[in-house]
């Protein structure tokens, strides 16, 4: 068949749509069966899971249904509240600096470093901390910041800044800035890469034009690449907060959710719940109602997401 | 090259995955023996934790190789992974682990949970002289003394863990500045001494929750003092146990080394193996580890070891923190599992077994004056160990009542809230987490 009869119009008649329905059955089936094993292990590692927890939930440890009851007493412990705003205060501290750090380098690395060696070399150094695992981040960062022989202090008091000991992580909010500042030094990078991406596909023609308009940085990038990243920002916080939410191991081991309380964030505290209180529906009732939490509010990014163009 | 229909290529491919998919538990299969318990099987699978504590054990499961042809392989958790893999495990009735090392305050929640196989009925354990009587009570289930959790008063008991690590918290000071103290007046006295710049009098493992728990009982116990009496009614708020945590969290704070509240233990030992410190409590991994390793130690020789001195109650009573070894319920290879404890129990397996390190449990092993130079604490352990040291209470709530009084110690050691009322705060709630579990409150 020539190119041209490939493109015209399908003629109207009952036998060609019906040779066209089957062909598309036949590319549905295939379709769907290709995509079977996979739909299966969503199935089986994230849909039952799932539904047991919410069973859970709503029953007691024999196994008799108790409704709400298990929502009711994680929502009227205080130690809830106590953990939701130190993961909001944790929120606050760690999305911002993340992602104008983030930002900052990229445009700087976009607009000044334009050896594809050298881009390369910062690429892999972006890349570094994403793949310490969190256990080790937190391991090294009890080194620089541990009382008695942690590095930070000794560079400060070597260096005249500091006449005594500063408690990083034994005053609250000292704590939480450590263990925030755990969580940008890794996450950073992620923002980095991603808008680092983002800037790459601004259309060279578009900065070109503004140049010989006269525009300055700040307006070309106010004007044309926030443009671009605009949806890149949206992707990047539909991942970092559901990743606020599963902090654990640098919090863990830098402060055990102390000085009292103060940095026990929502998946320690939720730990706390099921291996230290062996709540199991208080726990799969924490759970149930994070996970609905946070699929409004994705439900609510996504419809920005520029999920057809991507 | 043959073409092939679409169809066939789904096929094909349908075949593929499930072969894949299946291939880790064929292998699994394969490698596990699945006779009855009576069985020789090729391999005992150990879930250990990761640390000094399972290092010595790793040493020594090579020999046992050798001797039987039974291959052992350990498989190692951090501390708190450790425990929620032996409880999900425990709760499937998994098949996973034939043997597992679990720390003693463990044993009241798979003592309720019925995880274990008991060692005295089913394989034929019994007593053995040369082992502190405590080691073997740490490892009954119910307990066979102080209270007794409600669910577990009707059943009998039974051993179900034999310990491999003899841990029990001790006390550590300079012995080339000063002589022992006797009491905790005299540490008190000392750490007001010996203080000075960038040289700590005192040094408190004062981290949330499990770290400054285990630092603080042996002082709350020693100050007669306790979490709860022999009716399960709580006492941390009673003047004796206020007084205690006062005494830790007011009077030697002034002398503590800085952020108390954020120390764990390799901090502390950090600390005494730089020269920095002059005292604390001391557990013996992190002797063996940190102090008495002449490679990280700046102080080898010239710390020595003690019991926990005397408090207010005229008695200094350490803390069982015994690691022990026990027999999953789910595990087809009970017989041999329990041949290998045996093996590790024999005189001439656990002096091989401190060759490597590892903390033995036998009498005739601590008071060995031929081992004394090499493991300097051998004999306050010994002491320790007749001195009968007090175990974490046997309740199956003990992990939510050590969170609630390790939040509220922490807190008070941070200066967030007075000890009076930290320890009010933590009684309310331990009273009310307890009568939630059908305790008398």
């Amino acid at each position: 068949m020539s190119r041209l009869a490939a493109e015209l119009p399908a003629p109207t008649g009952a036998k060609p749509a019906r040779a066209g329905r089957r062909r598309r059955n036949r590319q549905e089936r295939l379709a769907y069966t290709i995509l079977l094993p996979a739909l299966g292990t969503v199935f089986v590692i994230v849909t039952i899971p799932f539904v047991l927890a919410v069973w859970q939930s709503i029953t007691a440890d024999d196994g008799t249904l108790i409704g709400l009851r298990n929502y009711a007493r994680a929502l009227s412990n205080p130690l809830f509240y106590d953990a939701l705003r130190a993961t909001g205060i944790y929120a606050i501290i760690v999305l911002p600096a993340e992602i104008f750090l983030g930002l900052a380098f990229a445009l700087l690395v976009h607009r000044t470093v334009k050896r594809p060696g050298l881009r390369a070399t910062l690429y892999v150094l972006a890349v570094l901390p994403l793949v310490v695992p969190p256990v080790a981040v937190g391991v090294v960062a009890r080194l620089i910041y541990a009382p008695g022989y942690g590095v930070l202090n000794y560079f400060l008091q070597s260096a005249g800044l500091a006449h005594s000991e500063v408690e990083w992580l034994g005053v609250p909010v000292l704590a939480m800035g450590s263990v925030a500042s755990v969580d940008i030094w890794q996450w950073t990078p992620f923002v980095y890469l991603v808008l680092f991406a983002g800037l790459q596909t601004v259309p060279r023609e578009s900065i070109e034009a503004a140049q010989v308009d006269g525009a300055t940085w700040w307006t070309q990038f106010i004007y044309i690449e926030l443009h671009y990243l605009r949806p890149l920002f949206l992707l990047i916080l539909f991942f970092r907060v559901a990743d606020v939410l599963r902090v654990f191991d640098h919090v863990f081991i830098l402060t055990g959710g102390g000085p009292g309380t103060s940095t026990q964030l929502l998946s320690l505290y939720m730990y706390r719940i099921e291996f230290k209180f062996f709540d199991g529906g208080q726990a799969a009732a924490l759970a149930v109602l994070v996970l609905v939490s946070i699929s409004i509010l994705y439900s609510l990014v996504t419809r920005d997401l520029p999920l057809e163009r991507a | 090259m043959q073409r092939i229909t679409r169809r066939e290529f789904v096929k094909r491919t349908a075949v593929t995955s499930a072969a894949f998919t299946s291939l880790p538990a064929i292998l699994a299969a394969c490698g596990t023996s699945t006779g009855t318990g009576s069985n020789k099987p090729s391999k005992l699978v150990i879930a250990a934790v990761q640390g000094v504590e399972d290092g010595p054990l790793k040493k020594v499961a090579p020999n046992y190789k050798s001797q039987t042809g039974i291959d052992i392989q350990i498989v190692e958790l951090p501390y708190p992974q450790l425990f929620e893999k032996l409880v999900t495990t425990f709760q499937a009735n998994g098949s996973s682990y034939d043997l597992c090392m679990m720390d003693d305050p463990w044993m009241p929640k798979f003592g309720t949970m019925n995880a274990l196989q008991p060692l005295d009925s089913n394989f034929g354990f019994t007593r053995d002289s040369d082992i502190p009587t405590v080691v073997y009570d740490v490892g009954t289930w119910p307990p066979p003394h102080g209270p007794v959790p409600p669910s577990e008063k009707n059943k009998s008991q039974h051993l179900y863990g034999i310990t491999i690590v003899g841990n029990v918290e001790m006390f550590m000071y300079r012995k080339d500045k000063s002589d022992a103290p006797k009491t905790w007046d005299e540490v008190l006295t000392n750490a007001a001494k010996y203080n000075a710049p960038n040289f700590y009098g005192y040094v408190i493992r004062g981290l949330a929750t499990n770290p400054v728990s285990s630092d603080s009982l042996p002082i709350l116990w020693s100050f007669g003092g306790n979490i709860f009496d022999d009716n399960w009614k709580v006492q941390l708020d009673s003047t004796a146990s206020i007084d205690a945590v006062t005494f830790l969290t007011r009077s030697l704070k002034k002398y503590a080394q800085p952020g108390p509240q954020s120390t764990d233990a390799a901090d502390r030992s950090k600390l005494m193996a730089t020269g920095k410190a002059y005292q604390s409590t001391v557990w013996p991994g992190e002797i063996t580890g940190i102090v008495e390793d002449p490679t990280v130690s700046q102080v080898k020789g010239k710390v020595a070891y003690i019991p926990i001195p005397q408090g207010a109650s005229g008695k200094g009573l350490g803390m069982m923190g015994n690691w022990l070894l026990g027999i999953p319920r789910g595990s087809k290879n009970g017989s041999a599992a329990a041949d290998f404890i045996k093996w590790m129990l024999k005189p001439e397996n656990m002096r091989n077994y401190v060759a490597q390190g590892g903390i033995p449990i036998r009498k005739s092993i601590l008071n060995d004056s031929s081992l004394a130079s090499a493991n300097p604490y051998f004999q306050a352990l010994a002491q320790s160990f007749d001195a009968v040291p007090n175990w974490r209470p046997r309740t199956d709530q003990w992990n939510a009542v050590e969170t609630i009084y390790g939040t509220q110690m922490n807190a008070t050691i941070a200066g967030q809230i007075a000890p009076a009322a930290a320890m009010q705060k933590a009684a309310a709630d331990i009273r009310a987490l307890m009568k939630g579990a059908n305790y008398p409150s």
